[in-house]
């Protein structure tokens, strides 16, 4: 592969002046694509945090920077963008969802942010301006979508929902040199910045997700514990799957039973259920979506109740705890069920004190959407996220680019306005290629419809 | 064996609601001939029209009623209006229609009642909670030889039971009955015995959609939801059990009904690894395509003549 | 029946005028979308073209032999899942894979066709439609998992092209010029025309030909036509091939463009109805039928699709649409399904010929040629009741 050197260089300096102009802690790191190293002097992968103790004063060496140089057209990539930036997602509008509230909420609080970020000069001179289309959850829609949007002139996508609409349009993006930030998924694929360093994702990937959750069973259950799995036979549920597979040896679960459902099936999960009492595993894990978390939770409460005895420890994947409106409907069969999440609950009454909640809520009680906050915060909060990586960006010498923008996604280190205490978004170039791999083991409280925090913050996995 | 028991009865309540879909499929297809494509969808209608009449305050007892009612009269407006006079055209032309049916109502619900049309995956669709016609808590079960058996899963067995004891005695006991089996055994001499086959097929419509209205409201109560997605697969189990039972007997389409949810579940549960959640509708395709087959009349339907 | 105002020759100079000026405006439209349409447009186009292609082929089942499919999405996701497998697992060329893709369908169709020599009219449609049904249950059955990648479906199914230098040669002839990013469009365009054109070939020689006259006369009667000496199991099993056969390439095309998962719209029943929409709409038994219903269907789709909010619906349709909660397509294409049945069976091709029947007659040429028609299926005696 043949580089322009100086080019190089430029990125180089550049990126370590901003890290310094930022001030902040990030560790010093090298780039690991071999071809940038062969190029540059001392840094190797290996012992970062050997000269952390300069970074005070002196600027970092090195911190990741994106290599235009693939680029179609690597010149728009590093063009200035001025006066107004145009920000674009794709997400389902027509209700189509997996939940008993439809995604569409998502849209709302998404643009209410764009909108708040304008009013209050978020960005100082640079207006925003958002445009949202419709994939209708459909993979083979998002790339049309994407057209239609880049066609008018986006700069950043931000937000696109679900890991086979992100995954259809990753390569264009990525050779297009538009950033693909935050993507609302926790796929691993997200990780691969070698290959795709313009897509980033902003939900703590789903096999840390379960990685969390063997270590809790680990400290809960130190002899080791009979674990069975309930999922919904899609890429979703697989990538779980596999993930507890992997990790069982590690910490000591026994899988004893695995139990899929159809997420096309309308019917509740009655035979699984049956099935997994019939082996009375100590842990239920249960990634199901949408409403199937509402019958997985009926079901196995009836299964209990059945069962007199068996009491398994039950854990259910965040995207079901995604929407209180779920847990809701399961009502006290949901009570005790451990979740995990890394954001606060804006519809629990403890938090609305917290003035970034409840800023949010006046704002979206002012527009009239004050019964779907709970949806409506994941899009709030990804807009708030990307303005922030765009504010980083600009803050860089060279301005808001394309290129800057993907540069400052890449070695961020920031506090959401939504995170727990303790939660912490970072990303360090291809060391640690995800944002948000910090999560908080919850349980779910019927009475209340709230979550009690079990434990501490897991920061293991951040890196 | 109390395992076994258990997932008896799971496999008997889901059963139930596929020998519902199976019976409307018989009573049309005895009367007129057609495969009601549109059987499922109808069901879903009527079912989102008793979640509204819920919505309104009405107890979900009274609005089972007037939702089948409204099936009933759904089915009879749906024969007069457009199946028959498109069915002097061709049985083409009746399949396709049967297929936009199928879509328009799916797309009605949609376009009503909020969610994304996608007749196939339930996945997107917008789920609304849908309240169950029995006590459904977790603790609402008997213990029978051993087995906890849930009272929802008795009470929808025993309904389904009680439903074709009754329509048993409207076949062979009443005036109607007496005039849809003439219609079904020769509409051309009934019709010269002076039996209006209009009535009688429109009647037959309208009784199928109605018992595919309870067969949807039982199915969501047990799903405690209802999404565009709800009766398809239902529909596919239903068809199968029309299948099996043959095409032209009640009485087979509610023991197949009852067979089918019965293997499916047996098969997934003791099978894992071969049918397993997978591949159970596997077990209703294997079904369909081996009864036309190798026994076209199914296990209890006439055989027909083969014309050369 | 009033008299045409002009009359045509077939073959004559005038139609031959009409062909070419056809000819010419299509090749014009076909050159002008990939050049100077923008992305959205060429995405859209090349959605059409996909499902032409699968109209087509479903098309030539329904309108010749008049047997009924709601398993060709299943046909579909073959020739996706073996563009994928191939791609994916041993490095073939996506282009390499259409014949394969072609072969393996034509397998998978000809021994569906065995039941379908037996199992006529409507009761092969619900058998289909279970094929439909279960085909994407198949690919994520834990037994073939190792092949099909399971639920989580198949990445990097499409073209490898040199990350730096994406071009596509053939015979060292470059004529895509860069395929990178959005560039990449056109170059799925130009493959989606191609599998048409095959397919059209295909059918338009079929139909033309003495087997052709064969399938037509059993499509109208059976035993006639065993009598005349067509062999009935041997032609039924070949066109049902050739139909699944042709679905499959449109597939391969979905495959080609990067990913395959099994819950893909196409791939499951709702697939199936699409291709039966679009089929109806233009006009079963027609050749261009189609190619104009897909045009239609994808026009409406892409037109209405934000008509979920009220605003967004031009003056007229407001009133009509605006209490829905969706996007009206669904319901346009139901009612017009329902509709066509009452006033044009043979969909918007027919309702054509029939309008410009009544200005310009077509004297056709004395040779027997052949014609699609809508499928009459024998009326099934209800069977008689128990007792």
């Amino acid at each position: 592969m043949q580089r322009s050197s100086t080019r190089f260089l430029a990125v180089l300096a550049v990126g370590a002046l901003f890290v310094g102009a930022c001030g902040d802690d990030k560790k010093d790191t090298a780039d690991t694509t071999a071809d940038t190293t062969a190029d540059t002097t001392a840094d190797t992968t290996a012992d970062t945090t050997a000269d952390t103790s300069a970074d005070t004063t002196v600027p970092a060496p090195t911190s990741w920077a994106v290599n235009t140089d693939d680029c179609i057209d690597p010149d728009a990539a590093n063009a200035l963008i001025e006066g107004t930036i145009q920000i674009g997602a794709v997400f389902p509008l027509t209700g189509e969802s997996a939940a008993d509230e439809a995604f569409a909420p998502v849209k709302d609080g998404w643009l209410a942010y764009m909108d708040y970020a304008n009013e209050n000069g978020l960005l100082g001179d640079l207006q925003i301006e958002a445009s949202v289309e419709d994939d209708q959850y459909s993979k083979d829609l998002t790339p049309g979508a994407v057209s239609t949007l880049l066609d008018a002139g986006v700069d950043v996508f931000s937000g696109i929902l679900g890991t086979p609409n992100n995954l259809a349009v990753r390569d264009t993006l990525n050779e297009e040199c538009v950033p693909q930030l935050n993507n609302l998924t926790g796929a691993p694929e997200w990780g691969d910045v070698a290959n795709y360093p313009w897509t980033t994702g902003e939900r703590v990937p789903y096999d840390i997700e379960a990685k969390v959750y063997a270590e809790q069973i680990a400290q809960q259950f130190p002899e080791g514990a009979t674990v069975a799995l309930f999922s919904v036979n899609s890429d979703f549920g697989q990538i779980y799957v596999d993930a507890f597979k992997e990790l069982a040896d590690e910490f000591g679960l026994e899988i004893v039973d695995e139990q899929t459902v159809e997420a096309t099936d309308g019917a509740p999960p009655v035979s699984q259920i049956t099935s997994i009492a019939s082996k009375a595993p100590q842990v239920v894990i249960g990634i199901p979506i949408g409403i199937g978390c509402v019958t997985f939770l009926n079901e196995l409460a009836s299964a209990k109740a059945q069962n007199a005895g068996w009491e398994p420890v039950t854990y259910i994947s965040n995207t079901c705890a995604a929407s209180s409106l779920i847990l809701a409907a399961a009502g006290a069969n949901a009570d005790g069920v451990l979740t995990s999440n890394n954001l606060l609950d804006v519809k629990d009454p403890a938090n609305a004190d917290v003035p970034a909640v409840a800023e949010f809520l006046a704002y979206m009680d002012a527009l009239g959407k004050a019964d779907t906050v709970a949806t409506a915060a994941a899009g709030w909060h990804v807009a708030e996220v990307t303005v922030a990586i765009i504010k980083q960006a600009m803050e860089s010498p060279e301005g808001v680019t394309r290129a800057s923008i993907i540069n400052a996604a890449r070695n961020f280190t920031y506090t959401p306005a939504f995170a727990r205490p303790g939660v912490v978004f970072k990303s360090i170039g291809e060391e640690d290629p995800f944002l948000a791999e910090s999560l908080q083991v919850v349980e779910y409280d019927a009475d209340t419809a709230t979550f009690t925090a079990i434990g501490d913050v897991i920061t293991t996995f951040e890196s | 064996m109390e395992l076994f028991l258990q997932r008896l009865v799971d496999g008997l309540s889901e059963g139930s609601v596929y020998a519902l879909i199976a019976l409307g499929i018989v009573i049309i297809y005895r009367g007129t001939g057609h495969l009601n494509f549109a059987q499922g969808e109808m069901a879903l209608f009527s079912t989102y029209v008793v979640y509204q009449f819920g919505e309104w305050g009405i107890p979900i007892g009274i609005a089972v009623v007037m939702g089948m009612a409204v099936g009933f009269l759904l089915g009879a407006v749906t024969e007069v209006a457009i199946v028959r006079p498109i069915s002097k055209k061709s049985p083409f032309a009746v399949f396709i229609v049967t297929i936009g049916l199928f879509q328009l109502l799916n797309w009605l619900d949609g376009a009503i009642w909020g969610g994304q049309q996608l007749p196939n995956t339930g996945v997107g669709s917008k789920q609304i909670r849908f309240p169950s016609l029995f006590p459904s808590k977790p603790t609402d079960f008997v213990t029978i030889l051993g087995a906890n058996i849930k009272i929802q899963s008795l009470g929808v067995i025993a309904l389904v039971a009680l439903l074709t004891v009754g329509l048993f005695a409207i076949f062979n006991h009443t005036r109607l009955g007496l005039a849809m089996r003439a219609v079904a055994a020769n509409g051309e001499s009934a019709k010269l015995v002076g039996i209006r086959t209009g009535r009688v097929l429109m009647a037959s419509w309208g009784m199928a959609a109605a018992i595919g209205a309870l067969g949807g409201v039982v199915f969501a109560g047990i799903s405690t939801s209802v999404s565009l997605g709800l009766m398809f697969t239902v529909f596919i189990y239903g068809a199968a059990a029309a299948t099996l039972g043959g095409f032209d007997s009640p009485g087979g389409a509610v023991i197949a009904g009852f067979s089918i949810g019965l293997i499916q579940n047996m098969a997934a549960g003791y099978a894992p690894e071969w049918v397993g959640q997978e591949m159970k509708v596997g077990v209703a395709f294997l079904v369909i395509l081996g009864v036309l087959l190798f026994r076209p009349s199914g296990l209890f339907g006439t055989s027909r003549v083969e014309r050369v | 029946m009033t008299k045409p105002l002009f009359s045509i020759k077939q073959g004559g100079p005038t139609s031959w005028a009409i062909r070419i000026a056809c000819a010419v405006v299509l090749a014009y439209v076909v050159l002008w979308i990939p050049t100077s349409g923008s992305n959205s447009l060429i995405d859209t186009a090349t959605t059409a073209l996909t499902l032409m292609g699968a109209a087509l082929s479903l098309n030539l089942l329904l309108g010749f032999t008049g047997q009924i499919s709601l398993g060709h999405s299943a046909f579909f996701g073959v020739g996706a899942y073996t563009t994928a497998i191939f791609v994916t697992r041993w490095g073939w060329s996506p282009l390499k894979t259409l014949p394969i893709a072609f072969v393996v369908a034509f397998v998978v169709g000809a021994l569906v066709s065995l039941p379908a020599l037996r199992i006529k009219g409507v009761y092969l449609a619900l058998v289909t439609l279970t094929l439909g049904v279960v085909f994407p249950q198949f690919i994520k059955w834990p037994k073939i998992e190792w092949l099909t990648g399971g639920s989580r479906g198949l990445v990097d199914t499409g073209f490898k092209f040199d990350k730096n230098n994406r071009t596509f040669e053939i015979f060292g002839w470059n004529p895509w010029g860069n395929l990178r990013g959005e560039n990449v469009k056109p170059f799925y365009f130009w493959i989606a025309v191609m599998i048409v054109v095959i397919i059209y070939l295909i059918c338009r020689g079929l139909v033309k030909s003495r087997v052709g006259r064969s399938l037509i006369a059993i499509r109208d009667n059976n035993t006639a036509a065993a009598v005349m000496g067509v062999n009935l199991a041997l032609t039924k099993g070949m066109v049902f091939g050739l139909s699944a056969a042709m679905c499959a390439l449109p597939g391969c095309l979905t495959a080609m463009k990067g990913t395959v998962t099994p819950d893909s719209a196409l791939l499951t029943v709702a697939g199936s109805i699409t291709f039966l929409i679009v089929m109806v709409i233009g006009g079963a038994g027609s050749l261009w039928g189609p190619i104009i219903g897909a045009i239609v269907f994808q026009f409406i789709t892409e037109k209405t699709s934000n008509w979920i909010e009220p605003d967004e619906i031009p003056g007229i349709f407001r009133p009509i649409f605006s209490w829905s909660k969706t996007a009206p397509s669904g319901g346009i294409f139901a009612l017009s399904l329902i509709a066509l049945m009452f006033v044009a069976p043979l969909g918007l091709a027919g309702l054509w010929k029939r309008l410009i029947g009544r200005i310009v007659a077509v004297v056709p040429q004395p040779v027997g040629t052949a014609t699609l028609g809508i499928p009459t299926w024998e009326v099934e005696e209800p069977p008689s009741a128990t007792k």
